[in-house]
């Protein structure tokens, strides 16, 4: 993929359902484990759907509904979800420059989750100015229904459905690993960023497989921004 | 949920929403101020870095799989150099997905039906 603009062939609205739809793969099958685990701490089919709708943020959800059930004090359990959503800090300023001055984008923040950044971060460089509110509310409002109708499927049958079929569980979540790779590949178009890249990844992945799921994104990113900065001085040291 | 369950609720509901909201207003205001001064708008550079290094640290850690076996870390692997490969024919998103998740099921319920034999 290019960052030079492209024309598009459809509506910019049915262009970013079908760019989003790959997201499905890793969003349906978690949201469905966090309704049956909300269900099971304890909490309503309604109450379990309200908690999608509005927090809208997957880590922290589970967090919150864990948190609740072992009864820490409520303080501690608005802040920890907050530290984990922190993260999420540098992802408007980097879509910013794509973004004109319509109100609505205010409002539409609310879907601007990790992966829907990635995926804008990528796409929104190479659609015309006029098409990126459009293209955008498409992709954001079919990832935001899917966590809230997964969320929902999980909470009513979320314990039989995979029972029946544990490939939900099993085979579709590889479809992040995937939509993530072909966002991030054309990046590591010089030695410097794939390095700057692999970092990142590398580093990620260690830390999740250590068991520090929460903090694996933001430590990881920032040792990736560390490479980036010393492998730039060294070239203007080196005078390369 | 008690009142005060709720009260937690909408504290990080609204916190999580400025948390995504805020930063994207500073920069709006940031680039609209140096237009205005008839500066080039340019973005710190540190953010420009953090944003691609971040979708690669959502990379690294969506490939551990849920349970992390000898079979899972096999099929993972596969799976992401055949997307990766796909990638590199196509240039495209949706091609390189479909048949990396294909290949990565593939494995899995291949390996999944040779244990099941051997149980």
């Amino acid at each position: 993929m290019s960052t030079t603009i492209q024309p598009l062939f459809r509506s910019p609205w049915v262009q970013g359902i079908k760019d989003a739809i790959p997201l499905l793969g890793g969003y349906i099958p978690v949201a469905i484990s966090f309704g049956l685990i909300s269900m099971q701490s304890g909490f309503s089919v309604l109450e379990t759907i309200l908690i999608s709708t509005f927090i809208y943020a997957g880590a922290s959800q589970f967090l919150f509904v864990a948190m609740v059930a072992s009864g820490a004090p409520l303080w501690l359990v608005v802040v920890m979800t907050l530290l984990i959503n922190a993260r999420h800090v540098v992802y408007g300023p980097n879509i910013a420059p794509y973004l004109d001055k319509d109100s609505r984008w205010v409002l539409l923040m609310h879907g601007l989750t990790d992966q829907i950044f990635a995926l804008a971060h990528a796409r929104l460089p190479q659609l015309p100015s006029e098409a990126r509110i459009g293209w955008y509310t498409g992709a954001a409002v079919l990832a935001w229904f899917s966590w809230i109708g997964g969320t929902a499927l999980g909470a009513i049958a979320g314990g039989e459905l995979t029972q029946r079929w544990p490939m939900i569980n099993d085979i579709l979540p590889f479809a992040l690993p995937a939509l993530f790779l072909v966002l991030i590949i054309p990046r590591c178009n010089n030695p410097l960023w794939a390095l700057t890249i692999a970092a990142s990844a590398i580093g990620a992945l260690t830390l999740k497989v250590l068991g520090f799921p929460n903090i694996a994104i933001p430590a990881a990113a920032i040792c990736g921004a560390v490479v980036f900065y010393a492998l730039k001085n060294q070239r203007i040291a080196t005078g390369y | 949920m008690n009142t005060s369950l709720w009260i937690a609720l909408v504290c990080i509901t609204l916190g999580t929403y400025f948390i995504r909201v805020l930063p994207y207003l500073w920069m709006k205001q940031k680039l609209a101020k140096s237009q205005n001064n008839g500066a080039i708008s340019n973005m710190p550079t540190w953010l420009t870095v953090l944003g691609p290094t971040m979708i690669a640290a959502m990379f690294g850690t969506s490939l551990v799989p849920a349970h992390p076996d000898t079979l899972s870390w096999v099929a993972t692997a596969v799976g992401t150099l055949t997307t990766f490969l796909v990638w590199t024919r196509t240039r495209s998103m949706g091609w390189p997905i479909l048949i990396g998740v294909m290949v990565f099921g593939v494995i899995t319920l291949w390996f999944l039906r040779k244990t099941t034999r051997q149980i």
